[in-house]
């Protein structure tokens, strides 16, 4: 087309763009690095590899979780039943594998058991329009009661012994655990930032009736994220019984807001439409290191749940007036 | 019925939105206690001089003058304490909420805390009988037609003391004997003193309500009179009749092929019914009427995004059902929806993230998609609509508003549809650009598509139109080819007026 019109406001409003928001978009893991370095400096017992490895070993279950959650996120739903699943599903596989012997079995049992509740969550949130809040609230309490109903409320241990090397087996001189972890982060970080569905998830949250009009079956890319979720907590509900050789039903909604934490604190929009899984990563680690440099400097784990508070609260503020004052 | 000072004063009234000049340099003089129409065709400024009066809009120069006195209204507020207000189209209430609580929302009378509810009770049957108009107090908003919804905002901004009320096209979606009962009540309260603009495209109910007409064409004042010097006809005339301000590529007769999509009978229920129209390859069909009068509902039953529940659609020569746009894609169906920004564009996502949002299927290879082959999809699309984008990796939120426009074009003939459906193809765009636009549009024409289009803008629909349907209040009111497309056939068809009287020639300019 006519090539002289070139409007002139276009180079000029991008200019000079890039550096800002390199500031501002990477501002939690300039955070998280600059935590680690005062850490390193003035906490001994904190730069060691050991330390570190179990660092890593403890975040694994979440990052299992918080990954797959920020495609949820990103997607515009939220799921808070992420927890009832984590009880629910290594119930079922314990008391499969004490049955049958087979620990694979096991594994399918859990797999499936998160697959299905994270099924039951996308029809009342796809099919049904409820709000995904109040649906996976409420999926919570169902499923946390069948986890008393499953486990007859005991507290259930593995038969075998090698159910311990799930999440407990070194490799490479980490955890099995730490491997799982860092293959579910590598899964969903593909699907978001190389795959057609990363895409779609993300014009699903950012403006849906564009996405719809687009061709994108909005509610099919929903429902796939929370189903994700679902298995993935399964999964990690089955490696924390494995680290601990046990499982036990309870109604504790505590593992899902570490998860929620470790999301919102890396800069993922609860709004949706935007977020990254690195920064989920970034996120949980930043939360660990809070707690772990707090428990080596022998802090009052009372005062250390004051502190961490306060922190998420700071991190997510600054990144929000950070955000704001980029757009303006 | 005069009085010394008029209640309202604009003088040289300038405001633009963008490239949009809406109004330039209008004088209008409102007298107290009369019902004033402001009349003109889509985007004429009649709203926009509505909203300047009410406080919504700020003009950019010029002078408002209330009672004789000058005033700057910043704000709905500001206007409200001049005793001015407005009832939009859209209305504006609680609607979970009972009608006494919408009227008196944040000015109820209270003893610390407490609402008088007993006086507050008193009040609103002291209004209603001052009044005439009568809502049952305690009814749930919702509940209430559309109508009775309407009185509920005339009793609210009476109730706060307005002396002047704009109504923005209040009968828009009123049944007829609504709309007479509206009359009524408009004409009881101007004879109680309360000064009325009345904006609206119905004709003869302007007539019959308005004591005085002010007619506006492309926002500018064409003429101010009393009512009664009017005729449906004279106003029509008044309102029609301009020069094409930006020149049009020329027209390309389409070959006469057999039609590409073909819409038999289509309906929704209470928004239109009996849809008939063609559009054949290489061929521009315009679906023109008033706002309002049902154009956007029929193409989104055809893009698949709403469904029909009568009629069919074929597309090729084959019956087609589209349950989801996604469908429609596939057929070779290219949306662009009217708004961008709510329904078009991902705005902080890239020029690439965009354009190829329909395509990703093609661009996958494996688990992946090729980044190289999206690169190359979306330069062939927005070089083919003359995006100037200084890097298409940066959001399209840094792009002026008709580069955005295009890249919506672009993202829809990425995947080489058969038929293009725009809603308002140029809404929001600069002069330049919109003529690029056209061009885009007249090109793909004469590349053997079928391009569809639903335009408010009179010289667009004839600029571009091989053929034009007028639709009125959900129906066809009447089809145009040729030489018979004319501003003067079109406004006769959408504002019900037979066509005849003197003819207005410098339309008629499209080559």
């Amino acid at each position: 087309m006519t090539a002289e019109t070139i409007n002139p406001r276009t180079p000029r409003a991008v200019r000079g763009l890039p550096s800002l928001r390199a500031g501002a978009q990477y501002g939690v893991l300039w955070a998280t690095l600059a935590l680690f370095t005062v850490l390193a400096v003035t906490t001994p017992g904190f730069a060691t590899t050991d330390n570190l490895r179990n660092l890593l070993d403890q975040q694994a279950t979440v990052l299992i979780v918080a990954a797959p959650l920020t495609l949820a996120v990103i997607a515009g739903v939220f799921d808070v039943s992420a927890s009832a699943v984590y009880v629910l599903a290594p119930l079922a596989a314990i008391q499969v594998q004490n049955q049958t012997g087979s620990i694979p079995l096991a594994v399918l049992v859990a797999l499936t058991c998160g697959v299905l509740c994270g099924a039951v969550n996308a029809t009342f949130v796809v099919l049904l329009r409820v709000n995904s809040f109040i649906a996976t609230l409420a999926t919570s309490y169902v499923f946390f009661g069948v986890g008393y109903l499953v486990s007859d409320q005991a507290i259930l241990t593995p038969g075998d012994a090698a159910f311990r090397d799930l999440a407990t087996k070194q490799i490479l001189g980490v955890t099995s655990a730490t491997w799982l972890a860092a293959l579910v982060v590598g899964i969903t970080w593909f699907l978001l930032t190389r795959s057609r569905m990363g895409r779609y998830v993300y014009a699903t949250g950012a403006n849906p009736d564009a996405a719809r009009l687009s061709g994108i079956r909005t509610g099919g890319i929903v429902a796939a994220t929370l189903v994700l979720v679902g298995t993935s907590a399964g999964f990690a509900g089955l490696v924390n019984a494995s680290q601990g050789m046990s499982a036990q039903a309870t109604d504790d909604f505590g593992f899902v807001f570490t998860v929620i934490a470790a999301v919102v604190v890396g800069g993922t929009s609860i709004a949706g439409g935007s977020g990254a899984v690195w920064r989920t990563v970034v996120g949980a680690v930043f939360i660990a290191m809070i707690g772990n440099g707090l428990n080596l400097n022998q802090i009052d784990p009372i005062y250390q749940r004051i502190i961490l508070g306060v922190v998420i609260l700071l991190a997510v503020a600054l990144d929000a007036t950070a955000r704001r004052r980029l757009t303006n | 019925m005069t009085t010394p000072v008029p209640f309202l004063r604009l003088t040289d009234v300038h405001k633009s939105f963008g490239a949009v000049h809406a109004l330039r340099g209008v004088d209008i003089t409102v007298e107290a206690g009369t019902i004033h129409a402001l009349v003109g065709e889509n985007g004429a400024g009649k709203s926009t001089l509505g909203k300047v009066m009410a406080g919504l809009h700020r003009p950019d120069r010029g002078t408002v003058q209330v009672q004789g006195r000058t005033v700057d209204l910043q704000s709905p507020r500001d206007a409200l304490g001049h005793g001015i207000t407005i009832v939009a189209q859209e209305l504006a209430l609680v609607e979970p909420r009972s009608v006494l609580e919408n009227v008196y929302l944040g000015s109820e009378p209270h003893r610390g805390p407490v609402v008088r509810t007993r006086l507050l009770r008193r009040w609103f049957a002291e209004l209603t009988e001052r009044t005439g108009i009568a809502v049952p107090p305690d009814a749930c908003v919702q509940d209430l037609s559309i109508a009775d919804q309407q009185k509920v905002e005339i009793l609210r901004a009476l109730a706060r003391g307005a002396e002047a009320i704009v109504m923005d096209e209040p009968t828009a979606r009123l049944a007829s004997h609504e709309a007479e009962g509206l009359v009524t009540i408009l004409r009881q309260l101007a004879a109680s003193g309360t000064t009325i603009v009345y904006v609206s495209h119905f004709l003869d109910e302007v007539l019959q309500v308005a004591d005085r007409v002010t007619v506006l064409r492309d926002g500018q004042l064409v003429s101010t009179s009393p009512a009664d010097d009017h005729t449906a006809d004279s106003l029509v005339e008044a309102m029609v009749g301009r020069s094409l301000a930006s020149a049009f590529p020329a027209k390309q007769l389409p070959a006469s092929a057999a039609p590409l999509l073909e819409v038999e009978n289509l309906g929704r229920d209470g928004v239109f019914a009996g849809i008939d129209l063609e559009v054949r390859p290489g061929e521009v069909v315009v679906i023109t009427g008033l706002v309002g009068a049902g154009r956007s509902e029929v193409l989104q039953c055809i893009v698949g995004d709403r469904r029909a529940d009568h009629g069919t659609v074929r597309l090729c020569g084959a019956t087609k059902r589209f349950r989801h746009p996604r469908a429609a894609v596939d057929a070779g169906i290219a949306y662009v929806p009217e708004s961008r920004k709510t329904h078009g564009l991902l705005l902080e996502t890239s020029v690439n993230g965009n354009v190829s949002l329909p395509q990703l299927k093609k661009l996958t290879r494996g688990l992946s998609i090729s980044r190289a082959r999206e690169r190359e999809l979306v330069a062939a699309a927005i070089t083919r609509v003359g995006v100037k984008a200084a890097n298409p990796a940066l959001p399209v939120s840094t792009l002026s508003g008709g580069n955005q426009q295009k890249v919506l074009f672009a993202k829809a003939l990425s995947g080489d549809p058969v038929l293009l459906v725009a809603d308002e193809p140029t809404r929001g765009v600069d002069v330049q650009a919109k003529r690029q636009i056209y061009d885009v549009l007249v090109d793909l024409a004469s590349r053997g598509l079928g391009v569809l289009v639903v335009s408010s803008e009179m010289e667009e629909v004839l600029g571009l139109a091989h053929r034009v349907v007028v639709m009125r209040t959900g129906r066809v009111a009447g089809q145009l080819a040729g030489p018979d497309i004319t501003e003067a056939n079109i406004a006769a068809l959408a504002f019900d007026r037979p066509a005849g009287g003197s003819p207005s020639n410098d339309a008629g300019g499209t080559s």
